[in-house]
């Protein structure tokens, strides 16, 4: 592990960060605490998401998948058999976890390109979806309802509202920081090798398939967790918005708008964006349907043309600018 | 039993036979350079030794064991490293990321980034550590696919036209790294066209064209080859 991970640990920043998120349930109204809480909901699942797509270079869109194990699977163990929801959501997760190393090694073992590895990767997620849809156990189509939210730990309860938010806020400072720690460890360098020339990468001793799967159960197993705690959140475990690949999308959206492959970039995107069309779709959905969609679109592919390597490199490039000299590059 | 034992492989892709049972052998601590004229097969034989091409027949054994079927990454471990010739960059990496890639093969985090500082240093690519390999000139190109060599404490390295497109002054750096190199233990095998380098710098040497063994021998032996001109100039020139 390189210093800065634990210079990143004992940063007063981060934790100043923490500290003021953490007491915005106190100041502002539970609607927007509620547009926080989706937003680092989104964050986390961002940041999961970049170890595989940002670092790795690897388009996955099976996230949903992934999402949709940790929300519905966990919710029908609790509904269905009864099983505590944290034991369903280390269940969940190992699950996940297999899943995402059985579509790296398939990725590997066939040596699919970056095209093949989107679409296969998005078969997976149809095919969880189609399964949830069919299947009473994890609801069907109808969904599942889970008990109402009486703030019992123990049982995987945050109390709503304010709970949820710390609940999701510590979910998404995990997240990231399983990030930081990655890019500050070797599994960063074998990810970001493999990302630019798997060829050069084996060619100085980088074992391929190890570490695509190792970032793809990481990913895979953090996005079921965060599925589980959203699912725990929203209480009704809906398979059109959990299990479904738009919420992939969403994410892959995020992470790109705020800088893929950085550490903080994902979560940057999800920050911005979540509020904005949250906020759009509040002041314009009833009046004026669709037009929050078109403005949030704008605003997406103006960044996207703007610095399409995200908003992240663009800040730090201003930033450089104000401050006078740049200096030496960052991970 | 040599240190790297290549016998009798031959590749072929299609109908096209790009190795035809080549054989040499390449003893522990010496300079081997192999020669041939463009699409001679060198770089298919540096991608069959490496692990990257399968053979079609033949057995290359390294250190004791074969190797065949054995990946690319394993070998670098075991400390068989090749460079290539067409330059591979990394698009988002630095010329340090990169190199302390190489260097964690055996190494951990903090001393592998040392490490990797070092091997620049020693190539001559100091104060570049921060620039991408694509912002590099073809020299310090060629010179950072040393320090990726040196970065990994190889035992054997196969080296693929490093002098290619250089200047004779360029040659200068990478020619003193590889006697270097040589003069701690190091096992070379490479490839070259640039022929007052392999001359000076090879103690064997193998030519190889339409993919066959046409030569070998000591430097001086391979000049007067009649094959080996042949090859090189036609067998019409009367010189």
């Amino acid at each position: 592990m390189r210093d800065e991970f634990y210079k990143t640990l004992a940063s007063p920043i981060w934790w100043g960060a923490l500290v003021i998120a953490a007491i915005m349930p106190f100041v502002l109204s539970s609607y927007y605490v509620h547009i926080l809480t989706l937003a680092l909901v989104y964050v986390a699942l961002a940041s999961s998401w970049n170890i595989v797509g940002g670092m790795a270079g690897q388009i996955s869109l099976a996230h949903s998948l992934f999402i949709g194990i940790g929300s519905m699977f966990s919710a029908a163990l609790l509904l269905k058999l009864g099983i505590n929801m944290w034991l369903g959501l280390v269940i969940s997760a190992v699950i996940s976890g297999i899943l995402g190393a059985v579509i790296a090694w398939i990725d590997f073992r066939f040596q699919l390109g970056h095209l093949s590895f989107v679409l296969i990767t998005l078969a997976f997620a149809e095919m969880g979806s189609i399964v949830v849809e069919g299947w009473d156990f994890l609801g069907g189509a109808s969904g599942l309802l889970l008990p109402k939210d009486t703030g019992n730990f123990l049982a995987f309860q945050f109390g709503g509202g304010h709970g949820a938010f710390w609940m999701m806020l510590a979910l998404a400072a995990i997240c990231v920081l399983v990030n930081v720690a990655i890019l500050n460890s070797p599994l960063g360098y074998y990810l970001r090798t493999i990302r630019d020339n798997e060829k050069a990468a084996q060619a100085i001793g980088v074992n391929i398939l190890r570490y695509k799967i190792t970032a793809m159960v990481i990913s895979a197993m953090l996005a079921s967790v965060v599925g589980t705690a959203y699912v725990r959140y929203l209480t009704f475990a809906d398979p059109y918005l959990l299990i479904s690949p738009v919420i992939t999308i969403e994410i892959v959206l995020f992470a790109t708008v705020g800088g893929l492959g950085r550490a903080y970039g994902p979560a940057l995107g999800a920050l911005l964006l979540v509020p904005l069309g949250e906020i759009l779709r509040g002041k314009l959905g009833s009046t004026l349907p669709g037009l929050h969609y078109f403005i949030y679109g704008i605003v997406v592919i103006s960044v996207i043309l703007v610095t399409p390597r995200g908003l992240l490199p663009l800040f730090e490039r201003l930033w450089a600018r104000w401050r006078g000299p740049a200096v030496a590059g960052k991970p | 039993m040599a240190f790297l034992e290549v016998s009798n492989i031959t590749r072929r892709f299609g109908g096209l036979v790009a190795l035809n049972a080549v054989s040499f052998d390449v003893e522990k601590g010496e300079i081997l350079g192999i020669i041939g004229p463009n699409g001679a097969g060198k770089t298919t034989l540096f991608g069959v030794i490496s692990g990257f091409i399968p053979p079609s027949a033949g057995d290359v054994v390294y250190d004791g064991e074969s190797i065949i079927g054995v990946s690319p990454d394993r070998l670098v471990r075991r400390g068989l490293m090749r460079s290539f010739q067409i330059v591979q960059s990394f698009a988002d990496m630095t010329a340090l990321d990169v190199v302390t890639t190489a260097a964690l093969t055996r190494r951990p985090m903090r001393e592998a980034i040392d490490y990797a500082a070092h091997a620049l240093l020693r190539v001559g690519l100091g104060g570049k550590e921060h620039k991408t390999p694509a912002t590099l000139s073809l020299q310090d190109k060629k010179l950072l696919e040393l320090a990726k060599c040196i970065a990994t404490d190889p035992r054997c390295i196969l080296l693929d036209e490093v002098m290619a497109g250089l200047t004779m002054a360029e040659t200068a750096a990478p020619i003193a790294i590889i006697e270097e190199l040589n003069k701690q233990g190091v096992t070379i095998v490479m490839v070259e066209h640039v022929m007052p380098v392999i001359m000076r710098l090879a103690q064997r040497m193998v030519v190889i064209n339409f993919g066959e063994k046409i030569a070998q021998g000591t430097p001086d032996e391979i000049l007067k080859d009649q094959r080996v001109v042949d090859a090189y100039f036609g067998d019409h020139l009367d010189a």
